[in-house]
């Protein structure tokens, strides 16, 4: 209690922002050479401190909580709003949530004061920083393989930082902005745009972002790793994104220019060489028929520039698609999603691919509260050779199985990846919740993938299905520290690709 | 010998009957009052940890399913039951609002809901609301669990109907702004199939009694506030009339 007596003083001192005079020390048994003396005489004279009717301050003696609580009151009643600083309002929030009871009991209305504390933190300016921290140790069977974005066969080098940005800038205009910086490379903000409120409940939100139109279809439980959308999950985006809400429903549309920092050259046709920028155009309507039944459809188009002389292939694609949900309760949900490709424009295709392949999703979902000890995820996934995904990230959990080959092909378009052969991929996921430290997860897939086109494996067919076995478990030492460990297989009929990693993150949030 | 077996046997088979009957109504409660509550867990690949948002909405049936619960686990009489059913309605307001229960457990980077008045709306029908109140505490800084309650209103100001007729399903919008996690979503969607609400007994009994006459009893306030305001207007306009007369009066007699 003596450390909070301390901090209480503190507080109201840096807040008051008083000017620098000592103020007369009313307490008898508080000596002039003391370290508080000067900060005490002042609380004193604001009446945030009052000492024993006999006179005396007792500063050794230990403060209840509700004597503490009685000085915070005091405290935000007389605190000087316009020159409190943005970490004096923290402080004080702090203390007033620590002591909301005591300060309840004592009568005073924590209401009233929330309401002042809002008002300071308008004051300061209302920026809010959050930002998290984390550090990877990961050690790799396979020194040759890249599915763990492992070069050595330890590597504890990827450190990761980010901070989050918040600005109410006025009533219905916001800013965000995260900074992100993560091993070698340069830090950069990888997410900055306003959020405009429109009338007749239209919203924009402009500049650079993420817009993930089919985050229903991952497994999210264990929050590191997880599979990716098809289509629309796209981070770093520079777009205008445009939603109109209704009750039961949602309109939603962007527009986004990509120019890509390096030229796209293909060997394989000289045609597609020097083409990179695109326009990326998209549009979707979900609507919730009741709690149980939902639907949305949507419209991706993908339209690269011809510009350079002499070529006359152009890459674009366009893509439909539809997804259905369905809660038989709040436990048992059935979701999926069918999409249909035109990619009767995108040249250089997969052999055999055709130009209109198509891909579906079908996920069964139990939450933990239906089985009580873990959480179940069954997952089928049918994708037709040629299908082209802006997302290389797809069915990626722990292992990158964008650089398993027979699976992709890597268009050289930045993200832009394309089926290789037709594929066939289970997932089954259990997450288990045992408190609020600790959870647990298993994850399995299986990639059942058509033999490697003759083009691309030397003009034979060969086996290459794989299975990726994970298991691990998170542990919140707080709610901002958190420990992980996993262990990942990826066991492929292609030799090279066989291996398997041990993975240890520390995280810490604030 | 035979007779004290099957005597064992069957006080036995009534004790493991009765449990089994306890137990199921236990689940039955359990499973009307999930029923009313919605949890979602949110997490931004590549980060470990997660935003875990469940929000229970107090409907007719998850109130009465609660008090069951409530009285069963305690062993309550029905004086007790009722007891705590009049406390109980009277902190929720069911006359004028629609209440909630938020309650978040992040372990992620902090979040900052304030004012957490304009992070979450409520459609009704075709439009939507603003909480008539809520607790002070979601507006600030949070990491761990925090909970609290959240209230609606439930009739119009103006007209005085209540917002819930003719609306089968309602929506809570929670806004994307409240956590990096949720950045991309712009804001997460809640509904409930209100039409399925069956509140059977919760306006019957003591209880409801009692909250008739509290409510009545304001009502009768808010009618003698306003009888009076009526009166006072009415001696206003009787005192103006009266030196309005007087000066026609004078004037006339000039």
């Amino acid at each position: 209690m003596k450390k909070i007596l301390a901090l209480v003083a503190v507080i109201a001192l840096v807040a008051f922002a008083a000017p620098a005079f000592a103020a007369a020390n009313p307490f008898m048994d508080v000596p002039m050479n003391h370290w508080a003396y000067d900060a005490i005489g002042q609380l004193a004279a604001r009446g945030v401190l009052s000492g024993y009717p006999d006179g005396t301050y007792k500063g050794n003696q230990p403060m209840t909580r509700y004597e503490v609580a009685s000085a915070v009151a005091r405290a935000l009643a007389v605190v000087d709003m316009t020159k409190a600083s943005k970490q004096d309002v923290e402080m004080l929030k702090k203390l007033v949530v620590e002591f909301k009871d005591e300060l309840d009991a004592l009568g005073v209305k924590v209401d009233k004061l929330d309401s002042r504390v809002a008002v300071l933190e308008e004051g300061v300016g209302g920026w809010k920083l959050t930002g998290e921290f984390r550090f990877d140790s990961r050690t790799t069977d396979n020194d040759n393989s890249t599915l763990y974005g492992v070069n050595n066969k330890w590597d504890q080098n990827t450190t990761r930082v980010r901070l989050h940005f918040y600005k109410q800038i006025s009533d219905g205009v916001s800013f965000y902005g995260r900074f992100h910086g993560a091993g070698g490379d340069s830090p950069k903000w990888t997410r900055a745009y306003v959020d405009v409120d429109l009338p007749w409940e239209m919203h924009l939100r402009a500049g650079r972002q993420s817009i993930d139109w089919e985050d229903a279809l991952y497994w999210v439980p264990f929050g590191t790793w997880q599979t990716d959308g098809l289509l629309t999950d796209r981070d770093g985006l520079e777009a205008f994104y445009l939603t109109k809400n209704f009750s039961m429903g949602q309109f939603g549309l962007y527009a986004s220019r990509k120019d890509s920092a390096e030229e796209v050259t293909n060997p394989a046709d000289k045609d597609y060489t020097g083409i990179k920028e695109h326009w990326e155009y998209a549009a979707r309507f979900v609507f919730n028929f009741n709690e149980q039944f939902s639907l949305m459809a949507g419209y991706q188009m993908i339209d690269f520039e011809n510009e350079e002389p002499g070529n006359t292939k152009d890459n674009d694609f366009a893509t439909w698609y539809v997804e259905p949900q369905v809660k038989f309760s709040e436990n048992f949900i059935l979701k999926g999603a069918y999409y249909s490709q035109d990619t009767e424009h995108f040249g250089d295709k997969v052999v055999g691919a055709s130009d209109d392949p198509s891909a579906w999703r079908a996920i069964f979902e139990v939450k933990q509260e239906a089985l009580k000890f873990t959480s179940l995820w069954l997952e089928y996934n049918q994708v037709d050779a040629g299908f082209v995904t802006p997302n290389k990230e797809t069915y990626k959990f722990i292992a990158n199985v964008y650089d398993y080959a027979p699976l992709y092909r890597n268009y050289g378009y930045g993200d832009f990846m394309q089926i290789q052969n037709d594929a066939d991929i289970w997932r089954i996921g259990a997450f288990q919740k045992w408190s609020d430290k600790w959870d647990t997860f298993l994850h399995y897939a299986k990639f059942d993938i058509d033999g490697m086109s003759p083009r691309t494996n030397g003009g034979s067919l060969v086996d290459n299905d794989a299975d990726n076995y994970s298991i691990g478990f998170n542990y919140h030492y707080t709610p901002a520290v958190t420990f992980s460990l996993a262990y990942d297989k990826f066991d492929s009929d292609i030799e090279k690709y066989d291996d398997d990693m041990i993975h240890f993150r520390t995280r810490v949030v604030f | 010998m035979k007779k004290m077996i099957l005597c064992i046997l069957f006080v036995f088979l009534l004790s493991g009957a009765a449990e089994w009957a306890e137990a199921a109504a236990d689940k039955r409660l359990e499973s009307v009052m999930s029923r009313w509550t919605r949890k979602e867990f949110y997490a931004e690949k590549d980060t470990q940890g997660g935003l875990e948002i469940e929000i229970t909405l107090y409907s007719a049936e998850y109130v009465e399913a609660l008090i069951e619960a409530e009285a069963e686990k305690n062993l309550w009489t029905a004086d007790e039951k009722e007891q705590y059913k009049y406390q109980l309605l009277k902190t929720l307001n069911l006359e004028e609002y629609v209440p909630f229960h938020f309650s978040f457990n992040n372990n992620g980077p902090s979040m900052h809901m304030a004012p957490f008045d304009k992070m979450v709306n409520l459609w009704l029908g075709k439009n939507k609301y603003a909480p008539a109140d809520y607790d002070k505490r979601f507006n600030f800084k949070l990491q761990g669990r925090r909970d609290g309650m959240v209230w609606f209103p439930r009739y119009d100001e103006k007209t005085g109907k209540s917002l819930l007729d003719g609306v089968r399903t309602i929506k809570l919008d929670v806004s994307g702004a409240i956590s990096p996690f949720l950045s991309n979503k712009l804001s997460v969607s809640f509904l409930w199939d209100i039409d399925k609400d069956n509140p059977g007994k919760l306006y019957a009994g003591r209880a409801a009694s009692r909250l008739e006459l509290d409510r009545l009893i304001k009502r009768i306030e808010k009618l003698t506030a306003e009888k009076k305001d009526l009166e006072d207007k009415l001696n206003e306009v009787n005192n103006e009339l009266l030196t309005v007369n007087k000066r026609v009066e004078e004037l006339q007699k000039q």
